[in-house]
């Protein structure tokens, strides 16, 4: 198997008392949709600032295409080529939806040349071109999100992680949200998804890590996660979902 | 980019060269007080494009940009006084230049700390190192800042005084204004704008945020310098108070909210309204000034909390909507 695109190794983040992440190790191959699942507050988006470097790891590594980047400041990553949504869309309020994935296309991964180009075609893939001149501020939840995500593939990303896409979305708008994954992905980009939608997360991921309590507890295919004894007991049987 | 930004905007860059253009006659037709007034409002404008190339674009407002006039007034004139005497015009060049280098000096000393301030924090940082700079230079005796300083005198053209000084700040003005445009439509001024909206989100995108912030820091901070070298000429005589000026660094951001803040025409309507009206149309009722200007900045928030640009735009967004 070829190098994996992103590897965890031992990975540990305390905030004073807290283990938020616990000894987590995974790989993500090249190409594939994998997931990370588990209970709020499990640690799934603290795995996501560590990646990003957005928080500094307290123990273990991070290899992205077989790099350490622990400690790489946030912005180099991007420009390395590693992009992200945020649970919570930020947007650039006050920009219009073309100018807030225009900024995805002006920085990002170096070496974009018609900006213009990456742009409509990032606002197309996300389903956005009849909005380009809508200000952000006035999109609704759905349209956000797939704002995030147009911003995100603008930045030419060769990782993708997606935290939470298709949270507060009704099923059609979820349907959307994970086409758009796909297309993603067959771009050759690398997506790793946090998403509490068991339906969605099943159907797209290639490969599943189960965080409970900053612990990765299983790992495997879909089917495998879902018939998990470890899993239906941490996981599922104390979320309703 | 930028060339497409210019084609974009033409109109307005023609509206703007017809402006400075009608601006250099101001003092053939009028009399040296309206000139004043004009210098005014060129420097005023000046100082708020400057402030703005951080203040606007980024959103890092700095209270505190009176220090940069006071170093480039100060850096300028001992050098001028000290070692240029009999050569008003040379020393006048070097000082510019090196009254923008020291400001942008002191800025970058300061720029790692601060600058990973955010909102307010920056704000006051800001207002402290100004209070700090000209207790220091009034406290200093080599810097002269009690006692003042006389500056070798300028002429050209037997143009008067007010005059040259006059079209000197035109010509800053213009230079700034084609500076700050081509900032903010070129890569750097998209990522500014990033950094202003969302400074976390920025990053993550990739835009180098510390440095972009600490480019337009020291660029802001030496233009305001050399401003502050043609504004000390303009005075003749200088002390820490003419120069050291809490009332500028307010100026700038008044004007800049009033104008429309993050804009180029902003700080020239901000400008042309109050200094008018402060100096001309209340010139002679100094007592009530102060009030007429609490007042205006308590009506601008209300009506106008985007400033005039602001306004114009929603304005324009209602009547078309009808
Ligand atoms: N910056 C921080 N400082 C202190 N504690 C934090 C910080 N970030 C996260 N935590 C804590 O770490 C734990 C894991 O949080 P995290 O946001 O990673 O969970 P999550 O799995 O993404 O949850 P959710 O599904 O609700 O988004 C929580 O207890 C949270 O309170
Ligand atoms: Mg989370």
């Amino acid at each position: 198997m070829s190098e994996p695109i992103l590897r965890l190794d031992h990975v540990t983040k305390r905030f004073r008392g807290l283990v938020a992440t616990n000894d987590v190790s995974f790989e993500v191959p090249e190409g594939s949709i994998c997931s990370l699942i588990g209970p709020n507050g499990a640690g799934k988006s603290t795995i996501f600032n560590l990646v990003t470097g957005y928080l500094p790891v307290s123990e273990g590594s991070i290899h992205f295409q077989g790099r350490r980047i622990e400690g790489t400041p946030t912005t180099d990553l991007a420009r390395a080529g590693i992009a992200r949504c945020f649970q919570i869309a930020k947007p650039f309020p006050e920009l219009s939806v073309h100018d807030n994935v225009r900024i995805g296309a002006l920085f990002g991964r170096d070496g974009a040349r018609d900006i213009g180009a990456v742009t409509r075609d990032a606002m197309a893939l996300a389903g956005l071109t009849e909005r380009a001149q809508t200000p952000a501020s006035e999109l609704t939840v759905g349209y956000l999100r797939r704002l995030e995500l147009a911003r995100a593939i603008a930045a030419r990303p060769i990782l993708l992680l997606a935290d939470e896409p298709c949270a507060g979305l009704n099923a059609t708008e979820t349907e959307d949200v994970i086409d758009i994954l796909r297309d993603v992905r067959a771009r050759g980009v690398t997506v790793l998804l946090v998403e509490h939608d068991m339906q969605a997360v099943m159907r797209v991921s290639d490969r599943i890590f189960v965080i409970d309590a900053g612990r990765k507890i299983a790992e495997g295919p879909p089917e495998a996660v879902a018939n998990d004894p470890h899993v239906i007991a941490a996981y599922l049987g104390t979320d309703e979902e | 980019m930028l060339v497409a930004a210019v084609r974009r905007r033409a109109w307005w860059i023609l509206l703007g060269v017809v402006l400075f253009a009608a601006a250099a006659f101001l003092p053939f037709v009028t009399t040296p007080f309206y000139v004043r007034v004009g210098q005014l409002v060129l420097l005023s404008s000046a100082l708020g494009l400057a402030w703005t190339l951080l203040g606007g674009f980024a959103g890092y407002w700095s209270f505190g940009n009176s220090a940069f006039i006071g170093l480039g007034a100060f850096a300028a004139g001992i050098f001028e006084v000290e070692l240029m005497k009999g050569q008003p015009w040379l020393g006048f060049a070097l000082g510019l230049l090196l009254g923008a280098a020291i400001s942008g000096l002191a800025a970058s000393v300061v720029a790692w700390p601060i600058l990973r301030l955010r909102g307010i924090y920056f704000a006051v940082a800001m207002l402290g190192i100004s209070q700090v700079l000209a207790e220091l230079n009034n406290n200093i005796d080599i810097f002269k800042g009690s006692m003042g300083l006389v500056l070798p005198r300028l002429s050209a053209f037997g143009l008067r005084p007010e005059a040259l000084y006059f079209y000197l700040l035109l010509i800053a003005t213009i230079l700034i204004t084609i500076l700050a445009f081509a900032i903010q439509h070129s890569r750097i001024g998209a990522g500014l704008m990033a950094i202003r909206e969302d400074e976390d989100t920025a990053r993550m995108l990739g835009v180098p945020t510390e440095r972009y912030k600490v480019t337009m820091f020291i660029a802001s901070a030496a233009l305001t310098g050399a401003l502050g070298v043609i504004y000390a000429h303009s005075l003749g005589y200088i002390t820490t108070s003419s120069v050291y000026r809490t009332e500028f660094s307010l100026n700038m951001i008044v004007y800049n909210l009033l104008g429309g803040i993050g804009t180029l025409i902003g700080p020239f309507l901000g400008s042309a309204i109050m200094v008018i009206l402060t100096q001309v149309v209340l010139g002679r009722l100094l007592s009530i000034h102060m009030f007429v200007t609490g007042a205006l900045l308590v009506l601008l928030v209300l009506v106008a909390p985007k400033g005039i640009t602001g306004l114009v735009r929603a304005l324009r967004q209602r009547w078309s909507a009808r």
